[in-house]
Order: C-alpha cells, then structure tokens, then sequence
C-alpha cells in the first residue's frame, strides 16, 4: 500500500524538459536582475528550480502524504541506521550494513569498448571547443570579460566575490597548485623516508588483508574520507600526462616490466607490478559548498585537492617505507572515479560524478598506485542508481542545464570530454565550463543540491539514506521532502565570515 | 482515584498492545524531530530546523490532547 501511495501520487515525475519551467521563488541573494538578464541563457531558472506547473507542482494533500510516509519511513530507517552500524570491509573499516557489497558495479561497468583515454581532460579541451564553436577570438575575449568582472566584483565587494573571499579560494588552492605530476609531492619516487634496507630491516609483510587494512588506516589517519582497494586497470590509466600548457608536449603513459615507476621528458612509465590502487574520497566542507558558486564554493574544491595532495603525498611514502613501490596521483595519470566505484568508495550517479554514501558526491578523488599486495574491495549498492532515475534534483539545479534529465542511464555520449564504452548520465561539460566562466569560480551547485550531500550531525540524513537503500518506492517522497525542508539552496556568503569554521575545513 | 468517605480507591487501567507501541513510536519521533531541529541549526539549514521544531510541538501537542481525552473517555465514576 505505501509502494501505490508513494509511486502514484507523491512522486514528482519532474518533466525538467517543459518549456513551462517556473522561475524559483526567490533570486539569490548574489546576483542582481542585470546578472540574472545576462546569465539567461546559463540559467533559465535561477539557482535552484524547485517547483514546477501543472502536474509537478505538489499540493498540500500530496505533500502531507509524503511527510506522514516519510516520518513512518524515518523512524524505521533510523532504527535501522542505528542498529546497523556494525558492517565491515569496503571503504572504512566498520561501515552501515544498508551499504551493501555487490560483485558488479552498478552503473559504470565496462564494455570492450571502453579505451584508455586522452589525460587531456576538460579543461585542456575548454579552449579549443570554444573557438571551433564561437570563432577566433572568442576564448580570449571571454578570459578578459572574466577578468573585468573579477576585479568589478572584488571592488564592489560582492558577497562571495570580494578580495577576501577570492584570497580565501587561492590560499586554499596552495598546496595543489604546487604539485605537478612526477613531481615534489607527486613525485613517482621516494621523496624522504627511509627505506627498509636504509633501517637494516626487510621489508614489510603481512597477509594481503592485513596490509589493505593498514594502508587504510595510515590513508585515515593521513586525512582521507573514505578508503578503498581496487584492482588496477590499465584501461582506466590515461594514455598521456596532462599538459599544463600547450607548448608543452604530450607525455605518454606506458606500462613497462621494469621495478620502479620512472619520469623521463618523454613519459611516465607504471611498472606491470603495480596491480593495486589505493582510492581515496576527500571530503568538502559542507559550509563552504553550500555558498557556492562563489570563490567561497571554489574554496571548499580547494581544499580538498590541497588536502588530496597531502593524503597520497604521504600514504605514497608510508608505503615506500614498507618497502613497495607508490605513485601518488590527485586527478592526473588515471580516471580517478571508475576506480573509486570499483573501491566501493560509491555509485555513478545522475550528476556522471561519484556518490558516496556517506558525504554524497562533496568529496574529491584521489588514488596511489602500488605495488603493496593488498586485498581488494568489491563495488556498492546503496539504491543511488534507482534514486538518481527519479530525482532529477542536481540536473534541475544546473543553472548551464549540462546534466542529463533521461530516465535511463545510457551509451551516449555528450562530446569528447565523455569516454565511451560504459554507461551513465553523460553530461555536457561544455556548458558546464563555460558556466564557469560567468560566475569567474568553479561551480558545484549539482554536489550542494544533491539529497545525499548531507551534513552528519542530524540522524534523520542517515536514517533516509538508509531508508532508500531497502526501499526506493520512498525515493518520490525524499526528493519532495529534501526541497519542502529547503536542503540545498544557497547559504549567503556574508555569514561565513562569522562563522567559526571546523579545523582542517570540515564543516 | 477517587476520594470517598473513608476509603481510597486506586482505578489501574490496562493499556492495549498497541498504546505501548504507539507511544514508544511517538518518543522515537518526538527523539527524531528534536534531534534533527537542533543538528539542522548546527548545519545551518534553519528551514529544516524551523520545519523540525514545529513539527516536534504539533506531535507534543496532538498527543497531549490525544492523551487527555483518553483519560476523560475511561474516567472511572465515583464510587462509595
């Protein structure tokens, strides 16, 4: 009876895809009507589209249905959230038993048709599909627009965009933007620790259990979210280094029998030893990302890059010191999220990004390469890829519309900055960039507005996700309960200066 | 309990099954709400807690009343 209710008339069935989509009741607070005229095309909606006409838009019925079946799901998911924190394995040493642990992927599985992939990703690519698309010129003449509005919004000291807030994003960017790939904290290898046969000693070794359990916790220790061993997969490594500008040439990446991992000037080569990775989930500072998209939002990214850098920095050297061979890597030399679903770290969800259980798609990816033998992990199932094909939240919130509204997941792929041969919600990272742009920060606004970036103070967060994972009739009455509680809106930016942040930016 | 002339009579009422069960039900909401209210401010979501703390007065409420009628519904009359 609960499945009928829910599925027949709470459910939402947001068709985004209507012309008839409603302006959000309020603008946010950042952003003038000039603005809002000038980012039309970019946001058709505003900042969040939360409320449709005709059948999407609820009534008080609907809506009082879906509180009373919520609460009843509620407190049973909670009992079960509660009691449940007892599982074990994957990406933590003791995580909730709704997680559960499947053999195959969930969505993102490779076909033969997957390849390695280009390592010049979407911000290498950004420039020249401008100028295919918009012309000679148009690149530069956007760059400078960017400019002008930076300096414009820093001296009229526009909330989220003034010269502390700005100054806040590049602080935070530090540490990541002094790393390069093969290179100081990055560097293939050892950089200072003393090896085993410097100590006298042999080198470490333990049941591959044993050693996966103690990479992860060195990983935790170090600073890491979430942990996960997975398998290496040549075809998830990509086929040249990143370039940091173009006359700089393309680096290729091989795999060689050879004992240690090496940078020459003209590649990087992976020994075939090397056949585990280390995944690792950094989480954002919810505090942070829910200003976004402002240099406040840029920051939670930041830092978890800068963090990212300093966690496979030193879990690379933990595990040179046992004797092994590491390669830290932040987003470079291989695809950080396939691995991280094979980790069972999380699921593909709706947004084409990763989705943990816990912390929701705020987190940044990061991974070590060894050859450490370590018992690998198995890939997730907590209801996402159900939840996703009903929510639509994230693709509604995209004010660039670069996320995907299909029911289904699917083969088909947006444009070269999407890799065939597995299934997902591609999205459009074109306009998603070119976003980016017009708001001169990085966005993130589909990562604040999903339902399962949560905060973990409020045990309700973790009695619906749970709730989810053993029943997705519920999932139409989350999605309207997460908008009716104003989760995922924009926080002003002003307050955070008030605020006294969580140490280490964790908020 | 009813006050006679000379002697007390205690009226021990037993509650069905299911009152407990309600009952420790509506606790665990009552839990919940409050829970929530106080972690959504922590969070900064003061929709959620201002949702959450109505929600958790309208519950205390609604079984405040629920219990008062009960108890006139099964008033024992006066004896002597």
């Amino acid at each position: 009876m609960l499945a009928a209710l829910t599925l027949e008339s709470l459910n939402p069935s947001v068709d985004a895809r209507s012309p008839k989509v409603r302006r959000a009741a309020s603008r946010p607070f950042n952003r003038s009507a000039e603005d809002d005229l000038r980012l039309a095309e970019y946001t058709p909606a505003g900042r969040m589209i939360d409320v449709e006409e005709g059948r999407n838009h609820f009534g008080r019925r609907a809506l009082l249905k879906a509180g009373g079946f919520v609460t009843a799901s509620g407190a049973l998911g909670s009992i079960w959230a509660l009691v449940s924190r007892t599982g074990t394995g994957g990406a933590v040493r003791k995580r909730a038993r709704w997680i559960k642990v499947v053999d195959r992927p969930t969505l993102g599985e490779k076909t033969a048709e997957y390849k390695r992939f280009s390592g010049n990703d979407m911000f290498a690519l950004y420039r020249p599909l401008k100028i295919q698309r918009e012309g000679a010129g148009s690149f530069e003449a956007e760059q400078a627009s960017k400019a002008k509005r930076v300096a414009a919004w820093a001296s009229e000291k526009k909330p989220g965009y003034s010269l502390p807030d700005i100054q806040l994003s590049e602080g935070a960017w530090t540490l990541e933007h002094s790393t390069k790939p093969g290179t100081g904290l990055l560097s293939w290898t050892r950089i200072s620790v003393r090896t085993p046969a410097e100590l006298g000693v042999l080198r470490h070794t333990a049941s591959p259990e044993e050693m996966a359990s103690m990479v992860k916790s060195a990983a935790r220790l170090y600073g890491a979210g979430l942990v996960g061993i997975a398998p290496m997969n040549e075809a998830y490594v990509n086929l040249q280094a990143p370039r940091e500008d173009e006359k700089e040439k393309d680096k290729d990446i091989v795999f060689e029998d050879v004992d240690v991992p090496a940078v020459t000037d003209a590649r990087f080569v992976i020994p075939r030893k090397m056949k585990w990775v280390v995944a690792i989930a950094i989480p954002m500072d919810l505090d942070l990302l829910s200003r976004t998209p402002t240099s406040l939002g840029d920051a939670a990214t930041a830092m978890g890059y800068s963090h990212s850098a300093f966690v496979v920095a030193s879990l690379a050297e933990f595990i040179r010191g046992l004797g092994y061979q590491a390669i830290p890597c932040v987003n470079d030399t291989a695809q950080s999220v396939p691995f991280a679903v094979d980790a069972g770290i999380g699921e593909l969800g709706r947004l084409n990004k990763l989705v943990t259980p816990e912390f929701g798609p705020a987190v940044r990816l990061c991974k070590v390469l060894t050859d450490l033998p370590m018992a690998c992990d198995k890939p997730v199932d907590f209801g996402l890829v159900e939840f996703c094909k009903g929510c639509r939240k994230c693709a509604e919130a995209c004010p660039s519309r670069a996320l995907s509204f299909d029911d289904e997941p699917s083969f088909k792929t947006k444009g070269p900055w999407n890799n065939s041969g597995h299934k997902a919600w591609f999205e459009d990272s074109y306009k998603c960039l070119q976003y980016w742009q017009k708001v001169n920060s990085g966005c993130g606004i589909c990562l604040a507005s999903c339902p399962y970036t949560k905060g973990a103070q409020a045990w309700i967060h973790e009695a619906v996700k749970a709730t989810a994972s053993i029943a997705p009739a519920a999932d139409g009455a989350f999605r309207i309960m997460d908008n009716a509680f104003g989760y995922g809106k924009q926080h002003n930016p002003e307050q955070w200066w008030r605020k006294d942040p969580p140490s280490g930016g964790r908020g | 309990m009813t006050n006679g002339a000379d002697v007390f009579t205690i009226a021990i009422r037993k509650r069905p099954w299911w009152f407990w069960a309600l009952a420790g039900l509506w606790l665990l909401f009552e839990i919940l709400l409050v829970q929530t209210a106080v972690a959504s401010v922590e969070e900064g979501e003061y929709r959620a807690a201002t949702i959450s703390w109505i929600a958790a007065f309208v519950l205390a409420v609604v079984a405040a009343l629920a219990w008062l009628r009960g108890n006139q519904a099964h008033r024992p009359s006066e004896q002597r």
